[in-house]
């Protein structure tokens, strides 16, 4: 009776409404707010001292493995996501299971490799 | 809709609109919910460190939420000088469309009229489950936003630790709940729900659950993985240059995050609205029970939360990531080749 349109419709609307609330509620705030001019309270918090440089500097390569190995396994769950509702009652359970396992162990051996360079410990 | 309830025929197209537009009461109840939270959160946080709590305003304090709303709205907003206008403006807008967005699909409830059931849900789409860990996921976008639009040296750092906190704790949460799809075959949370009757499947995959609510925690940055936060070290951490109401809106939307958390937990592994069927065909007990039941699992998950936040200190960021990637990644592995065993021995 319904089709899949159909039920992004809601989210359509809440979408919109999640767009719209902010941008409302700060233009609310700005009418309710005081407002006050003074050159120091714009600058940016440091504990106290004058900032030193900007704050987007060059960062340790360690987040840049994490989302490496984030890619590699949000991947694969991906993969199961649609696996996970055929595998069962569609004739092809022996053959979906084992191919899964396959395919697990196939990235196990990746997430060893990872493990033993080291990829996944914070501090080296 | 079924059709047990006759529905004229010439409103049948506009359902899906009908249902947005009620739902929209949802937005409202949950920032109800949320203020409640905060409450609740506060005045349990008081109790375990033998305090009162907010008391003052209204009885039993219930009104310090509405004046701390006032305070925020009046407020002055504030960017700082160096600030990324485009990014530290319309941060809140990613934070409150991504719960927003998970409100849609989470089913609230069920009703039962003549032992028929109707799920309380906002859109029902076959693959619901997976749309609200996608929604669930784009907030971190506006903290990213947050922290780098205003260029604080502690405001990014606390964005990177969130980056790795998170790209560490979505792998597992997303193979328990393919664990917990694959016991019932659908990626629908109305159907999970419902397929779990009263084996609830915290007693089919007690591992499972223990690693989704790990997990769950920390994709919802509450202690003890607030690293991102960590007020000693990196003075409120993202939020540092966010003041006023601009920071009541990433805060709200945090909390309705940890609620709607709290209602994933009590659909995916506490039974749901299930009820026994001598309830569901009381006439008047099934229109009340089993969204009651729902709730209150909902509400006991919630101060399992607030009280874990007293329970167990901070983590430093390396054992956070340690304890992502070295141990909860593999056990739910462990936990997926269990929850499939499972369901070959009890399905087919």
């Amino acid at each position: 009776m319904t089709g899949i349109i159909d039920s992004y419709i809601p989210v359509a609307i809440f979408l919109a409404v999640g767009l719209i609330m902010p941008p409302v509620t700060m233009f609310l705030v700005k009418q309710l707010s005081p407002r006050s001019r003074a050159a120091n309270k714009y600058t940016t918090y440091e504990s106290g001292s004058i900032p030193t440089g900007t704050a987007r500097i060059q960062f340790n390569v360690e987040y840049y493995l994490y989302a490496i190995a984030f890619v590699l396994f949000d991947i694969e769950v991906l993969f199961l996501y649609p696996w996970a509702t055929v595998y069962k009652g569609h004739g092809i359970t022996t053959i979906a299971v084992v191919e899964m396992l396959v395919f697990v162990f196939i990235l196990l051996f990746g997430y060893l490799y990872l493990w033993k360079k080291e990829a996944l410990t914070w501090v080296k | 809709m079924s059709a047990m309830i006759e529905i004229p025929e010439f409103i049948v197209p506009f359902i899906p609109l009908i249902r947005g537009v009620v739902g929209l009461a949802l937005i409202g109840a949950i920032f109800l919910g949320a203020m409640g939270a905060v409450w609740i959160e506060r005045k349990l946080s008081g109790d375990i460190q033998q305090r009162y709590g907010p008391m003052r305003v209204g009885k039993y304090g219930l009104l310090q939420l509405v004046a701390d709303a006032i305070k925020l709205f009046t407020k002055e907003d504030l960017m700082p000088r160096n600030a990324d206008k485009l990014l530290f403006n319309n941060a809140p807008i990613f934070m409150m469309s991504s719960v927003f967005l998970m409100l849609v699909a989470i089913p609230v409830g069920a009703i039962f009229v003549n032992g028929v059931e109707y799920p309380l849900a906002v859109a029902e789409m076959d693959i619901s489950i997976l749309y609200i860990e996608a929604m669930s996921a784009i907030s971190i976008f506006g903290i990213f936003m947050i922290a780098y639009g205003s260029n604080n040296k502690y405001s990014l750092l606390g964005a990177f630790r969130n980056f790795a906190r998170m790209v560490g704790y979505e792998v597992p949460l997303g193979i328990t709940i393919i664990s917990v799809v694959v016991m019932t075959g659908s990626l629908n949370i109305v159907e999970i729900a419902q397929a779990q009757g009263l084996l609830w499947n915290i007693f089919l995959q007690p591992l499972g659950f223990i690693i989704f609510f790990v997990a769950l925690m920390a994709d919802m940055g509450r202690l003890p993985f607030d690293q991102n936060e960590s007020e000693e070290e990196l003075v409120a951490g993202w939020v540092t240059e966010y003041s006023g109401m601009r920071f009541g809106l990433g805060f709200f939307a945090e909390y309705i995050h940890m609620i709607l958390g709290s209602f994933l937990v009590a659909l995916l592994f506490l039974g749901g609205w299930n009820v026994p069927a001598f309830v569901s065909n009381n006439a008047i007990l099934g229109l009340i029970a089993p969204t009651g039941f729902l709730l209150a699992k909902t509400a006991l998950v919630l101060c399992t939360i607030v009280m874990m936040r007293w329970a167990v200190p901070r983590y430093r960021i390396d054992q956070v990531v340690d304890l992502s990637w070295k141990r909860l990644l593999p056990l739910s592995l462990v936990n997926l080749v269990w929850a499939v065993g499972l369901g070959l021995y009890l399905g087919v």
